[in-house]
């Protein structure tokens, strides 16, 4: 087989995972080639509109498990290929001198032993660094199982490290993929947040779970990422809406990934780690789930009318955060600009903050931006879903999350 | 006469050198251009022949770093009134010190600062967009587009990324290159290059070109959210939608 027969089946079976991001790492080129860059960079964006910043491969597709939503599950009859470790810092390098990527992305299928695995996984960026002296940003995904040993040797090679939740419920997780527990992924992370430093997994760790594969409820999915934003320090949480790539009985048969659904879970879950928005803010037992119509921070505002309008001059900092429209970039510059003067909503204008869905929550000195009785739940829901139509037959930036 | 366009010899430290010079003189220019710029019927063209920075460049040391970047990105960009914008902020600058860049009802604040980050965005997004072919003899060569004058911005960039390795970048729209030695770049008129471009054939463009492919989710296919952040305008040196390009056209 050759290296483009191999680079397609590994790249085809690594595509599913969510993580894109290459930021997060400070990395120095040391006299070799590459460096990381902070806030991370994305060289090309795929024909799905996700960013593509890192060689994302699998080291082998062959695996022992037989996990029902994997398309690398070992009862597939699939091509089977495993990358040498020269092969992969061969294509690393070259692709990267010619800035294709930002990185490396390594995960793998779990050949003989988890440990087995990671061993190979190591001696391929273990390689990369110490022969290649390449110093450009990795991430590789620990296999659950592996030995604290080796999690310490692969941790201290790479700036991410990160273990896969896969499901966000464990009896999901008991469903469809028998040979994982949640402990072995969570034990995983818990020796990440332990021993991150600057010379142990710099970039943080994340994970991923797979959504609309079980019948989870976006409450109980929202409970699992801030359970695992508070006990493991995770820097993100990726939501992966479920792509039918199997048959079994387990599995539900959609016709369309739920990206609506993702959607939502991504927008909710910036509200959780910037916008200091807690889980029962968001969706209760009466509302297990998010309206698909508005988005959840616009309808956080609605069920929660009499907060508002907030007035500009005055909010604190985290009021302003809870106006819709009103991000953290937008927010900090209102705070720090009315030290200075008094904002009108002109001023709002020329400070570059955008008012299309911000107008409806907000006063300026204590002026609405139209006649004040008109601020009413109906109406103001009524502009907010029709603004949300009008969008979605314009663009589709639905996508636009994944950045960073 | 309120007519007057002054000019510069085209470098930063020379606008800032005629802002100083009119300041002091207490004139409200009428507009300021580079060297080589036409006036219309009813402009006059006026050079103070200014040969002496090191006065501005003392001044510019005791600047607000912050600010400094800004009328420096500026003046990167492709905007028309790109002089005038710079000229107000350092006439403000004296009344309001420090704080000048929080005055954003200020129109001279809140445009540069509208201009510095979108100079700033598009700079980034070249860090990713930036394409090399291997030469021959070895060297990384791109060739770029870009609106604004990132140039300088993304040496700095490959300076540090790719110490290791020569590598020219070419501007094609203003025709000037930058070309790194292993110590630093410079950044000089693209004719001055007489190297031969011979590009050295090899598969990597090919496998990048098939992991691309493979990469997209099928069942996820968004060409609208892809143009979003990858707008076609980029197109024409990323190797790997090139070709689409020409499919559709």
């Amino acid at each position: 087989m050759n290296l483009k027969e191999k680079l397609i089946i590994l790249s085809d079976s690594a595509k599913y995972d969510a993580s894109c991001s290459s930021s997060g790492s400070t990395r120095k080129n040391n006299n070799g080639i590459g460096n990381a860059a902070y806030s991370g960079i994305c060289h090309s964006f795929a024909s799905d509109g996700r960013c593509i910043s890192l060689l994302k491969i699998l080291m082998t597709n062959c695996c022992i498990f037989d996990c029902k939503y994997c398309i690398n599950r070992k009862s597939n009859n699939i091509k089977r290929a495993i990358f040498t470790p020269e092969e992969i810092c061969d294509i690393t390098i070259n692709f990267y001198k010619r800035n294709y990527i930002e990185g490396l992305f390594l995960s793998s299928g779990i050949i003989k032993s988890p440990d087995y695995t990671m061993e190979l996984m190591i001696k391929t960026i273990s390689m990369l660094r110490n022969k290649y002296h390449f110093n450009g940003y990795i991430h590789a995904k620990a296999i659950p199982g592996a030995s604290d040993i080796l999690i310490k040797r692969l941790g201290s090679l790479v700036d991410r490290l990160s273990a896969n939740i896969e499901l966000p419920t464990d009896s999901g997780l008991k469903l469809l993929a028998p040979n994982k527990t949640t402990d072995k992924v969570t034990r995983i992370m818990s020796y990440v947040k332990e021993n991150k430093s600057k010379k142990f997994v710099p970039a943080g760790q994340s994970t991923q779970m797979i959504i609309g594969a079980t019948k989870e409820t976006d409450l109980d999915i929202m409970n699992r990422s801030s359970n695992m934003y508070q006990n493991y320090n995770l820097k993100r949480v990726f939501y992966s809406a479920y792509v039918p790539v199997n048959k079994d009985k387990l599995l539900p048969a959609l016709n369309t990934p739920p990206l609506k659904r993702e959607n939502r879970l991504y927008q909710a879950d910036w509200l959780l780690r910037y916008y200091g928005f807690k889980v029962s803010d968001i969706l209760d037992e009466n509302n297990p789930n998010f309206n698909l119509l508005i988005d959840p921070k616009a309808d956080y505002a609605l069920r929660h009318l009499n907060e508002f309008p907030k007035e500009i001059n005055t909010a604190t900092y985290l009021d302003l955060l809870k106006v819709p429209g009103i991000g953290v970039t937008s927010a900090k510059r209102i705070v720090s600009s009315r030290k200075y003067f008094k904002i009108t909503f002109k001023d709002l204008k020329k400070m570059g903050i955008v008012l299309k869905r911000a107008k409806y929550f907000i006063t300026c000195n204590n002026e609405y931006f139209i006649d004040k009785s008109l601020f009413k739940k109906e109406f103001i829901e009524k502009n907010l879903v029709l603004e949300d139509y009008y969008k979605k037959e314009t663009k589709h930036n639905q996508l636009s999350l994944f950045n960073g | 006469m309120d007519n007057l366009v002054y000019t510069y010899n085209n470098n930063f430290i020379n606008l800032l050198t005629l802002i100083d010079e009119l300041i002091n003189k207490n004139i409200k220019p009428y507009n300021i251009k580079s060297n080589g710029y036409n006036p219309n019927l009813l402009e006059e063209i006026v050079n103070l022949n200014l040969f002496d920075n090191s006065n501005v460049i003392n001044k510019i040391k005791r600047l607000n770093s912050d600010l400094l970047k800004v009328m420096y990105y500026v003046y990167l960009s492709n905007d028309d009134n790109k002089e005038l914008i710079i000229y107000y902020l350092f006439l403000n600058s004296y009344k309001y010190k420090e704080k000048l860049l929080n005055m954003r009802n200020l129109n001279c604040v809140s445009a540069s600062l509208k201009i510095s980050n979108y100079v700033s965005r598009e700079a980034h997004k070249y860090k990713g967009f930036v394409r090399f072919k291997e030469l021959n003899n070895g060297v990384l060569y791109a060739e770029i587009e870009p609106t604004n004058n990132i140039l300088s911005i993304i040496s700095k960039h490959f300076k540090n990324r790719l110490s290791n390795f020569y590598w020219i970048i070419k501007d094609n729209k203003r025709e000037i290159i930058s070309i790194y030695d292993k110590k630093n770049y410079y950044i000089i008129d693209s004719k001055r290059l007489l190297i031969d471009l011979e590009i050295d054939n090899n598969d990597y463009e090919d496998l990048w070109c098939t992991f691309y492919e493979t990469i997209g989710i099928k069942e996820r296919k968004n060409d609208k959210c892809r143009m979003n952040f990858m707008p076609k305008k980029y197109w024409k040196y990323i190797i790997e939608v090139s070709d689409n390009i020409e499919k559709s056209s």
